[in-house]
Formats: C-alpha cells, structure tokens, sequence
C-alpha cells in the first residue's frame, strides 16, 4: 500500500514537472527569440508573461476541433497522443537525483529502477515516430503525408547514430541501468565527457534531428510543406504535439545531461544534499534546453539531401568509429573476463 | 491478477494477427501488427523476461514496422482508401483452397495439442528467476557466436537476392 502510494506520488511529481517545463518551454520560446530579434516577447500575462503558457491552454482548450474530409477519425485522434505518450514514459528511468530519507524510508528518485534503463528509454524513443508518421497519413493531406514521410525517415537515420553514441557510453560504464551510470561519474574528472568527447557532440546534434528541431526541421518546413505532418490539427490535439516536442526536448536533455555531465551529481561538491542533486540536473538539462532555442533562432535550415547525407554519410561512421575505438579500449584496459 | 492479464493480452495479440491477415487497407495490417507485438512484448515482461520485452519493441515495434509502414506509404495505394475495414477476402476463392487452409490449420492444432504441455501448463507469469541479459551475451558471442555471424551472412544474402529479384521484375516490366 505504501508503496503504491510513493509510486502515484513520484508519477504525479514528474508528470506535472514534464508538463510544467514543458509549458515554460513554450515561453522560453518566444521570450528567446524575441530577445534575439530585438523585441519584447510575450509580456501581458502575469509578471514577465509567466502565465502565457496557461492562457495558451485554455485557448487550445476552447477551440474548435476539426477533423478534415475523409481522414481516418480513429488514426486522427489517436497519433497526437501517440506522439506525446512515448515521451513521456521514458522519463521514468532517468534518474533525477540520489535517495531521499522520508519518514525512515529511503526512496530512489527516480520513478522505476530497472537493470534495462537505457533500453527501454531507447525502445521508447523508437515508438514516437509513430505519431508522426500516423498523423500525418490519417490526415488525408498530401502536405501532412510528405511531412510525417520526411520525419520518420529522419527519424529513423539519425536513431541509428543516437543509439550508437549511447551504446559507447555504455560500454565504458559496463551497465544498461541509468543509475548505475550515474553512480559512475560522481567527480567532474569521471564525467563520459572527457572520455567520450565524439559521442557527445554526435549525441547533442543528433539530439536536435531526433526532436525534429530546427536546424532539422523538414517535418514542418513552412514555405514547402505548410505545418508538416499537423497542418490539419487543431486544438488540443495541435497542442499534444507541441507537448511532446517539448517533453522529449526534456527528456533528451535530461538523458544527455545523465550519460555524460554525470546526472544529479553536483561538481566539487560529493556529498550535497538530494535537492541539490535535482537542481545540479535541472540546470544541466537546461542548459541543454537553452541549446535548441539558441539554435533554433541563429541557424538556417538544411536541405532535406543534405541531412540525409550528414546523418549516413558523415555521422553513421564516425559513431561507428567511435564505438569500435572504445570496444578496443575497454577490452585492452580492462581485460577480457 | 497477473494470470488474467495474461489471458486478456494472449487474446489481444490473436486477435491482431487476425486484424493483419483480415484488415482491408494495408495500414490496417500494419496496425494489428503493431498492437500484437505490444501485447506479445507486455507478455514477456510478466514472464520476467524484461530484455526479450525491450528488444521485442526496439527491434519489431520501432524499426521493422515502421519501414513498413514507410513503404506502404511510399507506394501508392491511394484507392484502397483510409478506412480501417474487416473483410473475409482472403478466405473468398476456392472451395478447395479454403478446405486446405482449414485442414492445415486443424492440422497444427492438434498437433499442438499432441504435444499436450501448450495447453495444459500454467500461463507464465511471474518471475523466471533468470538474470537473463549476461547469460544472453555470453551465449550469444560465445558459445553461440559463429551460429549468430552465420545467421547475419544469412541475412545479408537474403538481402541481396530481393534486390537482384527486384531489379529482375523492373526489367520485365520494361521500365
């Protein structure tokens, strides 16, 4: 019983949590570029226009919800949560600091502890083209079809270089499960940073063609495709793609943060308290966030040809390299068993 | 609790092999497909088999189905149109041809039920009390490491001859 009850309180936590950043993301967003634009931004909605967001909900809320002529309705209403759910599930493995004493009990903090973290979050991450590629065939649009097509053959070109990143990472902690990653690097000299530099930077760029972010962001090119794969959305189920845009933009901060900035450990500082570790995570993560608006707003747009190259041409080997170089160091250095 | 689940998740995953076979639009198939493997992979986890569960969705769900579902879309198959329907087309035709599917598929179940443990054995919930991912690597690249590179040779092969297959069939068509 009393374990069912932490359970639903460090779902509620973390979901209101992904949600929340997700919203203030959405700020973030505008606020950013318009600093970077010389303009004001969003500033009438509460102080600094905090409460934007929520006005942003309720609007969505209200709206009317169409459906176009001869989309398939089940597919239609279905995708948008498909896009948002896969993000969402796999915040539960990463680990968002160490274990806290309440009440005599010591709770992990993080929502499930599995020895498979790592692939299950990847198992995860490879469903949430689903919703894409769904949505945008269910809207009988050929804008919406070309989209998600281009999405999901991203998608799946730059997955093979993600998940080759994360595999080095791996094979230098010898563990799938998240924490025990983390409990690997508790010094800023242990950090996978300094020992995995190329997978980092392949891992961070990947990020952004994973997320369809800007500079990769031909699911939802204006000037060829309109909106991409949502043109026809609206309303609430417009908005549960940008919510899971925004969680996995949180949640592949967070990941990038745990495999190779060490996670909730704070630098200089081994035995700080666990709601420092949280704000260690969160500020890494966020700076990782910052990245996707800073780049958003500074560079231009690839070409579809051009991606397509980078991701198989340029980084499918060099995150093969990687990984081969690193399988020979850790069985040279670490013997074979 | 567990068994039951296991029942409701057993009939899913029969039921979406029956979707693929009997969906009229091709993305209806996709779909069955896709609820079958989930249900099949949520079966593994309660049999303690968190691995088989993780690789089920990795590999199947989030790559395989997904070209599928790629090329369904690449081809075009406009005038089959965007509704999910049922239809018994593919048991339609000869009487002959549907007296031999029955027959064989009479014929495997009792043959299952020949075998007496399939249905007889409790379903398999809980813990396998395995620790199954090392003993997995180590079976996989040591005792059973040249079988494995045999099986990816096998594959590699097996993709050659579709595309030489498929260029073939191009040049018959003249195009």
């Amino acid at each position: 019983m009393e374990a069912l009850l932490i359970a639903v309180a460090k779902v509620v936590v973390i979901f209101a949590g992904m949600v929340t950043i997700a919203g203030l993301m959405s700020l973030a967003e505008r606020k950013v570029s318009a600093w970077m634009q010389y303009r004001h931004g969003p500033n009438r909605v509460g102080p600094f226009g905090i409460l934007q967001p929520l006005a942003d909900g309720l609007k969505f809320i209200f709206k009317e919800e169409l459906v176009p002529e001869g989309a398939n309705r089940l597919m239609f209403r279905l995708a948008p949560a498909l896009a948002a759910m896969p993000a969402m599930l796999t915040m539960a493995v990463i680990p968002v600091g160490g274990t806290v004493v309440i009440a005599g009990r010591e709770i992990p903090l993080s929502m499930t502890d599995i020895d498979i973290g790592v692939l299950f979050l990847l198992s995860m991450s490879g469903l949430s083209v689903y919703g894409v590629i769904l949505g945008g065939w269910a809207s009988n649009s050929k804008y919406s079809l070309l989209g998600g097509l281009r999405a999901s053959a991203q998608m799946i070109s730059y997955e093979l270089t993600l998940i080759l990143t994360i595999l080095a990472v791996v094979l230098l902690s010898g563990s799938l499960d998240l924490r025990a990653i983390v409990a690997a690097q508790q010094h800023v000299g242990q950090w996978n940073i300094w020992y995995q530099p190329l997978a980092f930077v392949l891992f961070t760029i990947t990020m952004f063609a994973e997320t369809n972010r800007h500079p990769f962001d031909f699911a939802e090119c204006e000037p060829e495709l309109v909106g991409g794969f949502h043109t026809e959305y609206s309303s609430m189920r417009f908005a549960l793609y940008f919510l899971g845009e925004y969680c996995a933009m949180t949640v592949l901060s967070c990941l990038a943060a745990t495999l190779f900035l060490g996670g909730p450990s704070v630098p200089f500082w081994p035995a700080a308290p666990w709601y420092v570790g949280v704000l260690s995570l969160l500020a890494k993560a966020g700076f990782f966030l910052y990245l996707f608006l800073w780049v958003r707003w500074t560079l231009p747009r690839l070409r579809f040809d051009q991606l397509m190259r980078l991701g198989w041409k340029v980084f499918l080997p060099l995150a093969l390299l990687n990984l081969l170089a690193t399988g020979a160091v850790v069985a040279f250095t670490h013997g074979a068993q | 609790m567990a068994e039951i689940l296991f029942y409701v998740l057993s009939a899913v995953a029969l039921l979406g092999a029956l979707g693929v076979i009997l969906a009229r639009s091709p993305m209806g198939s996709v779909l069955s497909l896709l609820g079958s493997f989930f249900a099949l992979a949520v079966i593994y986890l309660l049999a303690g088999f968190q691995f088989l569960a993780a690789a089920q969705i990795l590999v199947y769900a989030g790559a395989v189905l997904v070209l599928f579902l790629f090329v369904i879309m690449l081809l075009n198959l406009g005038q089959l149109g965007t509704r999910f329907q049922l239809s018994l087309a593919p048991l339609a035709g000869p009487r002959a041809r549907l007296a031999v599917t029955v027959a064989v598929a009479l014929g495997l179940v009792g043959l299952i039920v020949a075998q007496g443990a399939a249905f007889g054995a409790p379903p398999p919930v809980g813990d396998a009390g395995l620790d199954p991912l090392p003993e997995l690597a180590l079976g996989l690249f040591g005792r059973y490491s040249l079988p494995f590179q045999a099986i990816s040779l096998l594959l590699l092969a097996t993709m050659v001859a579709v595309v030489v297959l498929a260029k073939r069939q191009r040049k018959e068509d003249g195009r």
